[in-house]
């Protein structure tokens, strides 16, 4: 990979496919392609081995064409309209430079080919697409929901802007809906259902493993548990309801939802955010990272089994949580940021026990390093299990510290610093072993790069004011937000129609991308380890679903889940 | 199979040893129906060594059919609101509910998107309600030892109530 494979080349490269190309800015350019080229294109790309797919954006535009009409002068800062159609947007990444292909599409009818045959990852993008936007995937070889529940109408898509939560027919009903008749595996082969509820308490998520004696064969993944319409939800709300709102879309990485929102509005807004203010998100977001993979090290030591280490990294973890909530005031959701700023300062008395908690905590870390790479019994579910090789890792768009650990050097804060990284520089911590035991080596390592960095920053803490006032109205533009959070890369891309609320806030988790590998790489472990492939990435899992069939010896006797549902709540003391 | 059938005489004893030991050593199995993580990291956290829940005998279980206490987070959405009735029925009886954080009682921040059918308590019957978002440990630990009062029969809780100087 040579570094002259700029977005300028890329422009060449791709003249073949393109209607239209425009430089957006240095690391953003937009190629403008149809439907039947993009294929095509992204092999081309592929090819040149230039970048990953990050994520794929739906646009309905049957809104921001009444709202240009309403307000002619619009200028000519938004790209034209295609006349209330949809477009999709097709993001590839390499270090800061972000690729676009734009695709339009007719409100009639809306069609794309897949990528998946090309880029394998890009099927559980399609599959959101295909769902909430409505349009049709071409050749996608899974037609499976993913995200939306198996009780949702079909020929509904709430992403399109002519669907209102309250307003839709068949919604309201609260009845519950029978569960559709689950997959069984053909004859001779078993199923494993794990989830949704299951004992390692984090996002319910359902998996199939289909296993020939102890060996995973096939793995499949079905989200949609926790799905909420967030994306929809946030076009409800004016800007500032929405930090709220992101915030929330995780309780773990709550701060660095809100900051890649807030720096993808101050960028439309033309914000200019004083430096202290830039500082201190900066602080919260390393000691969110640090309280991140401490729980992730508590929680991944618990799938092995080993609950001291988990008992021990989450009493230490009350270290960073008791300092979080001295500056911020609360524990959790620490709502630091504002549009132009932040709420808290970091006084003296805060830098002071900000120090003394690092020290403290890098004390701890140094004792669970030594643990991680010389207990012996915790090696054994470690070394060698769960290999992400960087080719897959490369290939499959694998983000963060998982990525890493396949020594794919991925990391948004080194490649395209924002916030206060450009003055406070950290250092990639990259492991070429790509199995699990790197993983846990790479976000122990990341832990003291944060501490360092957090030192760093009260040491040069810049003066000034906390926040800017920020406009209520948002000019209207499309902006990409990109930022590390603990997990990976998350990407944002806001587009503003120029009102109170954004006309489209799409959000791809770090989470999201690394399925792919990780069900890729779980063909060919045995079941147990399943658990600790899984939390390497940093969700968790274990198991707890029931069969359907009950077999007897020399009968065959099948239940429905009504039936096995009556009988269970009965045996238990209840009343069916 | 079927239910075992225990001699009268002994049927009551039975049932003050195991009201007892459910007290004693109350069993929780955590269902997350659309939740965004910060009430069940925070309820694992009222787990760990500083909180520790487990002090009051309870205990964090993988199945709902060896629980005695459901503890819920979250909104329900679509796709969960199934699998946590389901989850409720499959605990024996009695069976307990506590709804954790401010989305379980009335959808919190997520209330009028697209893909959330109600709260908690919409779905199944809630015995407790922990409101915050997230609600702190200590809150958690309060909400768990209300719910233990509640289970003791009414002339412990008259004595704990005289000892602690509160109202029965």
């Amino acid at each position: 990979m040579s570094e002259q494979m700029t977005l300028g080349s890329m422009t060449e490269l791709l003249k073949p496919w393109t209607v239209a190309s425009r430089p957006v800015s240095d690391t953003r350019l937009e190629v403008e392609t149809t439907a039947a080229n993009i294929v095509p294109a992204v092999g081309a790309l592929k090819t040149a081995q230039w970048g990953f797919l990050s994520a794929i954006t739906g646009l309905d535009n049957s809104a921001a064409v009444k709202a240009d009409s309403g307000t002619a002068a619009a200028s000519g800062a938004a790209p034209a309209h295609n006349g209330g159609g949809f477009e999709v947007l097709y993001h590839f990444c390499r270090g800061p430079s972000v690729l676009t292909f734009r695709v339009k599409l007719p409100r009639e009818a809306p069609t794309v080919p897949t990528l998946s045959a090309v880029v394998p990852s890009a099927l559980i993008y399609e599959k959101e697409l295909a769902e909430t936007f409505g349009v049709t995937i071409e050749g996608i070889p899974d037609r499976r929901r993913q995200f939306l529940s198996d009780d949702w109408p079909t020929n509904l898509y709430p992403m399109r802007k002519d669907f209102s939560p309250g307003s839709a027919e068949g919604l309201a009903q609260a009845a519950p809906v029978a569960v559709a008749e689950e997959r069984r595996g053909t004859l001779g082969t078993f199923i494993v259902p794990i989830g949704p509820q299951h004992p390692a308490l984090k996002e319910p998520g359902h998996f199939e493993l289909t296993v020939d004696g102890e060996t995973v064969t096939h793995a499949a993944i079905r989200l949609g548990y926790v799905h909420r319409g967030i994306e929809k939800g946030a076009e409800d709300r004016s800007w500032i309801h929405n930090i709220y709102l992101m915030e929330r879309i995780c309780g773990i990485c709550s701060h660095i939802h809100s900051t890649a929102y807030v720096l993808g509005v101050e960028k439309l807004a033309g914000t200019a955010v004083p430096p202290r203010a830039q500082a201190i998100r900066t602080i919260f977001a390393e000691m969110e990272r640090v309280h991140s993979h401490l729980l992730w090290l508590g929680v991944a030591a618990h799938e092995a089994g080993f609950d001291t280490l988990f008992m021990y990294s989450w009493r230490d973890r009350e270290t960073i949580m008791d300092l979080l909530e001295e500056i911020s005031g609360n524990r959790v959701n620490y709502s630091v940021n504002l549009l132009g700023g932040v709420k808290y300062d970091i006084d003296a008395k805060g830098t002071d026990s900000l120090r003394r908690g690092m020290d403290f905590l890098e004390k701890r870390t140094r004792h669970y390093l030594k643990i991680v790479t010389n207990d012996e019994s915790f090696l054994r579910r470690t070394r060698g299990v769960g290999n992400i090789t960087f080719e897959q890792a490369n290939l499959l768009g694998t983000v963060g510290p998982t990525a890493r650990a396949s020594g794919v050097s991925r990391d948004l804060r080194v490649e395209a610093p924002y916030l206060a990284y450009a003055d406070f520089p950290v250092k990639t911590v990259l492991d070429t072993r790509c199995d699990l035991e790197a993983r846990f080596i790479v976000r122990i390592n990341e832990l003291f790069e944060s501490y360092r960095l957090i030192r760093a920053i009260l040491e040069k803490l810049p003066p000034g004011d906390l926040a800017v006032a920020s406009p209520r109205r948002v000019p209207a533009g499309e902006v990409i937000s990109r930022v590390e959070a603990p997990r990976g890369e998350l990407f944002y891309f806001i587009r503003s129609g120029g009102g109170v609320k954004p006309d489209r806030v799409k959000v791809r988790t770090p989470s999201l991308c690394n399925w792919a590998a990780v069900l890729s790489v779980a063909v060919g472990h045995k079941l147990a380890d399943i658990p600790m492939i899984m939390v390497g990435i940093d969700p968790c899992f274990s198991c707890n679903d029931r069969s359907i069939t009950v077999r007897r010896r020399g009968s065959d006797e099948r239940w429905t889940w009504e039936e096995l549902r009556r009988y269970g709540i009965s045996y238990y003391g209840g009343d069916a | 199979m079927g239910k075992q059938k225990v001699p009268g005489v002994f049927r009551s004893a039975l049932d003050k040893a195991a009201l007892w030991s459910r007290i004693n050593s109350p069993w929780l199995v955590h269902f997350n129906s659309g939740s965004c993580n910060g009430c069940d990291i925070e309820i694992l956290a009222t787990l760990a060594p500083r909180y520790d829940l487990e002090r009051f005998g309870v205990k964090l279980q993988g199945s709902p059919r060896h629980a005695d206490v459901l503890i819920c987070t979250g909104p329900v959405t679509r796709q969960a609101r199934d699998r946590l009735l389901r989850t409720y029925e499959q605990m024996p009886v009695p069976k307990f509910v506590i709804a954790v954080g401010s989305c379980s009682i009335s959808g919190g921040a997520f209330h009028g998107c697209y893909n959330i059918v109600g709260d908690v308590g919409d779905v199944i019957p809630v015995d407790v309600y922990i409101p915050g978002c997230p609600p702190r440990p200590e809150a958690i630990i309060d909400g768990v030892v209300q719910l233990l009062q509640k289970l003791k029969p009414p002339r412990v809780a008259r004595v704990v109530a005289r000892v602690s100087g509160g109202a029965p």
